[in-house]
């Protein structure tokens, strides 16, 4: 029934079986799919199907118990220096932003650039005001999170992950956390990235920016894939029934 | 209409007006509360004519000026402590260096607290130079040095603003070769003339409250916070070991600790070191406060949203990376109340080193009453003094962390 569509360039993500337990818990059914080079990949699903699970074994903030995961050639392991090898290659968007109120934006950005990759600070500081440029907001550099506004913290958020150039840019929920009116500035951005040829895998309830932005849409019920299937069809044509039953709640 | 409106409504309208309205609204605004303000106040006022009346009539201070400079270093200056030479000038040179390096911090910061506290206490010594003692109990070269502290101030202000002596990391570098200067000085060093050792059994007074406090306060906050990362750890064996520490420093009283330091401490050094009391003391004391200390920065730590350290680990900071700057200096932020409080706690508790026979600033008091028959019904003299004095070095801690908390409030809300 579900159509397993391969991913149309080489891929960069290869998850293979993928189990996850909390406690008793089974969060993860054994979740196979990958990811292409410079592929958008949106994910829905109702609460609790494993969808910010799934894109947290990603980058190892979640830990998976069974099944492998493949990050741009490096397999997932409990060898740290590959954690931390897939993680200066795949940056993290939160649904509660997580900047690091003692710092300021510009710190905030910085601080990996210098401490990671050995930037000098005169480096990672051009680089920083070149990406808040880029999200929009040059002028907050020298604040404090705390003084910005959601739609800003988030923005300054995506800024700091593209600081350390990565790959892949991952969104759990991005725009769950925000007051309508600033849902928009951030979808501007992520937009934006998507033109730019990043692959990107999206956690998100926004149906409208799914279908303008996604190459496929996977959804996500009980801990497994249930339909995977590119916007037109996902939206038109759902052949899963959890997927229709889906569709019907959030579409009305 | 809109001009009206504006004028009417722009501001937030008074609900009260002058001290009358203010004292019907706050003190009288019920019965109740009418009931509270007259009792309380009925109180305090009786209170304060006692107080102001024993305080400014009965009260017999002659007690205070009578044990005068042993407040300050106990029996370290007599002619038992100090072979029959003037060693006065050795607990002086260390407040000389203490007004040098506070000037130095006010160069640094630039005014704030440190202007103040340099200063007040520059202004202090000073004024403690013209106390009118005769000239026999308080010597010239005293008070010389005593005015001393005033300049000191000065040249430290001008070395930090001038000279690349003037940054935080190199005046804590020599703040910590000062306190170890002064401490040599103390104890003298044999075949030095002018130097003969002093025991530390004489040092004593404020000096050794202030020793101990200084030792305990510096050495317990980083201690605190190995152990409190220790009890977090994953490692089985460094957590274990982290919270028996805790638990068996924090259940035992300090008093207890105190006496079993004279038989326990010397077992975990060689035979034959030489572990003056003074030290046995400071020990006990520092291990007795990072134990509470290193609860108080894990509450802040357990405090921390997990959000954070997951945002630091997902940009690839290791692990120690992400303790030292995004947890940590969380954590630490959000307890300061709680840590200056085990910093004030540690100072008072120095005065608990009496159960090992030394005379700090209180015992030597106490000694000194039941010894002088002349003085002996003036015990509520030295007391208030000695709570004036106390009261006056746990709140200027309180005031700088204070300070500190809003220094570091920036951008926090």
């Amino acid at each position: 029934m579900t159509e397993i569509r391969e991913a149309t360039t080489e891929p960069i993500i290869v998850c293979r079986d993928v189990h996850k337990w909390f406690g008793d818990f089974h969060a993860l059914k054994g979740v196979t799919t990958s990811v292409g080079r410079g592929e958008k990949v949106v994910i829905l699903g109702p609460s609790g199907s494993g969808k910010s699970t799934f894109i947290r074994t990603i980058n190892r903030l979640e830990q998976h118990q069974r099944g492998n995961i493949v990050v741009d050639d490096i397999e997932l392991t409990n060898d740290v220096r590959n954690i931390d090898a897939i993680r200066r290659e795949v940056g993290m968007v939160f649904q509660s932003f997580n900047l690091f109120p003692h710092l300021t934006v510009m710190s905030n950005i910085t601080l990996a650039p210098m401490k990671v990759r050995k930037w000098p600070r005169a480096q990672a500081e051009e680089a920083a005001i070149a990406f808040l440029e880029r999200v929009g907001i040059p002028e907050q550099a020298d604040k404090y999170p705390a003084e910005l506004s959601g739609g800003q913290q988030q923005r300054v958020a995506i800024a700091r992950a593209l600081a350390m150039q990565p790959k892949i840019m991952l969104f759990d929920e991005p725009t769950s956390a925000l007051d309508p009116e600033m849902i928009k500035e951030v979808l501007d951005v992520m937009r934006e990235l998507a033109t730019s040829g990043m692959t990107m895998i999206i956690v998100t309830h926004e149906v409208g920016f799914a279908k303008e932005v996604a190459d496929r849409v996977i959804m996500f019920d009980e801990g497994n894939i249930v339909e995977e299937a590119p916007p037109n069809d996902f939206f038109n044509n759902p052949q899963h029934e959890r997927a229709q039953m889906f569709l019907s709640q959030i579409l009305d | 209409m809109t001009a009206s409106y504006n004028d009417t409504l722009a501001r937030p309208p008074r609900v009260t007006t002058g001290a009358a309205g203010w004292a019907r609204e706050n003190l009288f605004g019920t019965w109740c509360d009418a009931l509270l303000t007259v009792i309380c106040g009925t109180a305090l006022a009786l209170g304060l004519w006692f107080g102001l009346g024993w305080v400014l009539g009965d009260a017999e201070w002659s007690v205070i000026s009578a044990l005068g400079g042993r407040f300050v270093i106990g029996k370290y200056n007599t002619v038992a402590a100090c072979a029959g030479q003037d060693c006065f000038w050795r607990p002086q040179a260390g407040l000389i260096m203490v007004a040098a390096l506070l000037g130095m911090a006010w160069g640094i910061a630039g005014g704030g607290t440190a202007r103040v506290a340099a200063i007040v206490l520059a202004v202090a010594a000073s004024a403690f130079a013209f106390l009118p003692y005769s000239l026999n109990e308080m010597g010239l070269d005293v008070r010389l040095l005593l005015l001393a502290c005033a300049p000191a101030t000065a040249i430290g202000w001008a070395v930090a603003t001038y000279t690349p002596l003037g940054t935080p990391l190199r005046l804590a570098i020599l703040s910590v070769a000062a306190f170890v200067l002064t401490l040599v000085l103390l104890r003298g060093l044999s075949g030095v003339p002018g130097l003969q050792p002093v025991s530390v059994n004489d040092w004593g007074g404020l000096m050794l409250n202030l020793i101990l406090a200084v030792i305990g306060i510096t050495l317990c906050l980083p201690i605190g916070i190995a152990l409190a990362l220790g009890r977090r750890s994953g490692l089985p064996v460094v957590k274990v070991i982290c919270i028996v520490f805790i638990e068996v420093f924090r259940g035992v009283p300090l008093i207890t600790l105190l006496f079993m330091s004279q038989t326990l401490v010397p077992l975990a050094f060689p035979e034959n070191f030489p572990l003056n009391s003074l030290s046995r003391a400071a020990i006990i004391i520092t291990l007795f406060s990072s134990a509470y200390m290193a609860e108080n920065i894990r509450g802040g730590l357990q405090a921390l949203h997990p959000g954070q350290a997951e945002a630091a680990r997902a940009l690839g900071l290791p692990g120690w990376q992400t303790t030292l700057l995004i947890s940590l200096p969380q954590a630490i932020r959000n307890v300061i109340p709680a840590i200056v409080g085990q910093f004030i706690s540690l100072f008072k508790d120095t005065t608990l080193v009496y159960i090992i026979s030394m005379l700090d600033i209180v015992e030597i008091g106490r000694a000194f009453i039941s010894s002088n028959l002349e003085f002996q019904d003036n015990p509520r003299e030295l007391f208030v003094f000695l709570a004036i004095v106390f009261w006056i070095f746990t709140y200027s801690m309180s005031y700088v962390s204070k300070r500190v908390e809003h220094h570091l409030g920036v951008g926090q809300r």
